[in-house]
């Protein structure tokens, strides 16, 4: 690149670049008087102007006498469709007497939606405790005094059954009394329990389970002979 | 195709201007006529910035349809930052890339050969040739879509750095520095061809 820079003392072969790159009026004279002393950036500046000629001969005209019939169809299609939500109710293709009736029915679904919504977040709020072993103490009040009624009823009946389980000669209502010993102590824990955590469901059932059982015993200790 | 870069083109400009703003009014009130002559003063331009980016006259067309409706789908939110016309050529490119990358979509999910469809150039034949364009268009075939948009607007289409800049929503720089990668990738791929041209010479 030596004799470029005789050339022209403004210009040298490394401002090449950006001439090509800026393409001002004024980098490009000054490249074109070096590149008449510089070969190679004569050779690169015919490159570049020879690929702008060839470039300009990539522009194409032809004839489409069919395309501006297909673009005013399609236009004409569109310019007469509705837009925005018009256009998605309209593409239902719904019968025009029934539009009312169909809003109607979505604005009282999203009604119902939005009530459902706002129940189930507002009970899930107000029960933090979610466990299906645990009662309300509402709930526990109830099946206490249920409970007790029913204790009340079968002490009745243990009562009846007492004077001859205590009389029991045979083997039968020695089992009888020996089961309902058992169920007794059963009963008893069951309920000790209960008192340290008088909202557990599942203890509750099993309690009451002992007590139908007992029940059961009692009546068949009164039915045998 | 002269590039209006002279202050005399200025009052030209200005009146360009003024059109462009007419046009885009009747655009927007739904005229068919107003389309219709937007069609005639720029399809012919649009369909050689299409057939260029895309590289067949058929899918050019189309997409200058699709420009068409965009345009009217569009043209509420024109607001005339730029001129209608820069616009229009905006969508036009846009769909441009759209329609490009469906097809590779479609090429791809096809299991076709892709490089050997980009390579295909269906052109109607040029006003004026030149020695270097049947190579130059296989060539620009192969430029990344950004650096192919900025020559073809620049260098075949005649536009300035300037519209370009708001065409692809770059800046002018930006432009300027594009076209230059463009020219240099060109012209490494037209030294390929030309070493592998005289290969085969050589070899027959």
């Amino acid at each position: 690149m030596a004799e470029s820079q005789k050339g022209s003392p403004q210009f040298d072969c490394s401002n090449l670049e950006q001439a090509l790159r800026e393409e001002s009026p004024e980098l490009i004279a000054a490249l074109e008087q070096h590149a008449t002393s510089c070969e190679s950036c004569r050779a690169e500046l015919n490159i570049w102007r020879e690929i702008s000629a060839a470039a300009l001969t990539m522009h194409k005209e032809w004839e489409s006498p069919a395309l501006w019939p297909r673009i005013e169809n399609s236009l004409q299609t569109e310019i007469a469709r509705p837009r925005g939500w018009r256009a998605w109710f309209a593409d239902l293709n719904l019968i025009p007497q029934m539009r009312w009736q169909i809003a109607l029915a979505t604005l009282v679904l999203m009604a119902a939606s939005g009530a459902g919504a706002w129940l189930l977040l507002h009970r899930s709020t107000s029960t933090p405790v979610n466990d299906a072993h645990l009662l309300t103490d509402q709930a526990v009040q109830q099946v206490e005094q249920a409970q007790k009624t029913y204790e009340q009823s079968i002490d009745k009946l243990a009562k009846l059954a007492e004077p001859k389980l205590n009389a029991a000669s045979t083997p039968l209502l020695k089992n009888y009394r020996e089961k309902l010993n058992l169920l007794d102590a059963a009963i008893s824990e069951c309920r000790t329990n209960l008192e340290r955590n008088q909202a557990n469901a599942y203890l509750r059932s099993e309690l009451l389970s002992f007590y139908q059982e007992k029940q059961q015993t009692l009546e068949q200790v009164l039915r045998e002979e | 195709m002269p590039r209006l870069d002279d202050p005399a083109a200025e009052s030209l400009r200005v009146e360009a201007r003024a059109a462009d703003a007419r046009l885009s009014a009747a655009c927007r009130a739904g005229n068919i006529e107003a389309y219709e002559e937007l069609y005639r003063a720029q399809s012919s331009r649009m369909k050689s910035i299409a057939l260029n980016l895309l590289g067949n006259a058929h899918d050019a067309e189309d997409v200058v349809q699709e420009t068409f409706l965009k345009i009217h789908r569009g043209i509420r939110y024109f607001k005339g930052q730029s001129a209608f016309s820069t616009w229009t050529y905006r969508i036009l490119v846009n769909c441009c890339y759209d329609m490009r990358r469906k097809k590779t979509r479609r090429m791809e999910t096809a299991e076709q050969d892709l490089v050997a469809d980009d390579q295909t150039f269906d052109s109607p034949a040029p006003m004026h040739d030149h020695p270097l364009r049947m190579a130059l268009e296989k060539c620009v075939q192969q430029l990344t879509p950004y650096l192919r948009s900025v020559f073809v607007l620049y260098e075949v289409e005649g536009f300035k750095h300037a519209e370009i800049g708001l065409m692809l929503g770059i800046s002018e720089m930006a432009s300027k520095n594009a076209l230059y990668q463009a020219k240099r990738k060109l012209r490494e791929l037209l030294s390929q061809q030309a070493g592998s041209g005289q290969m085969a010479a050589s070899q027959s």
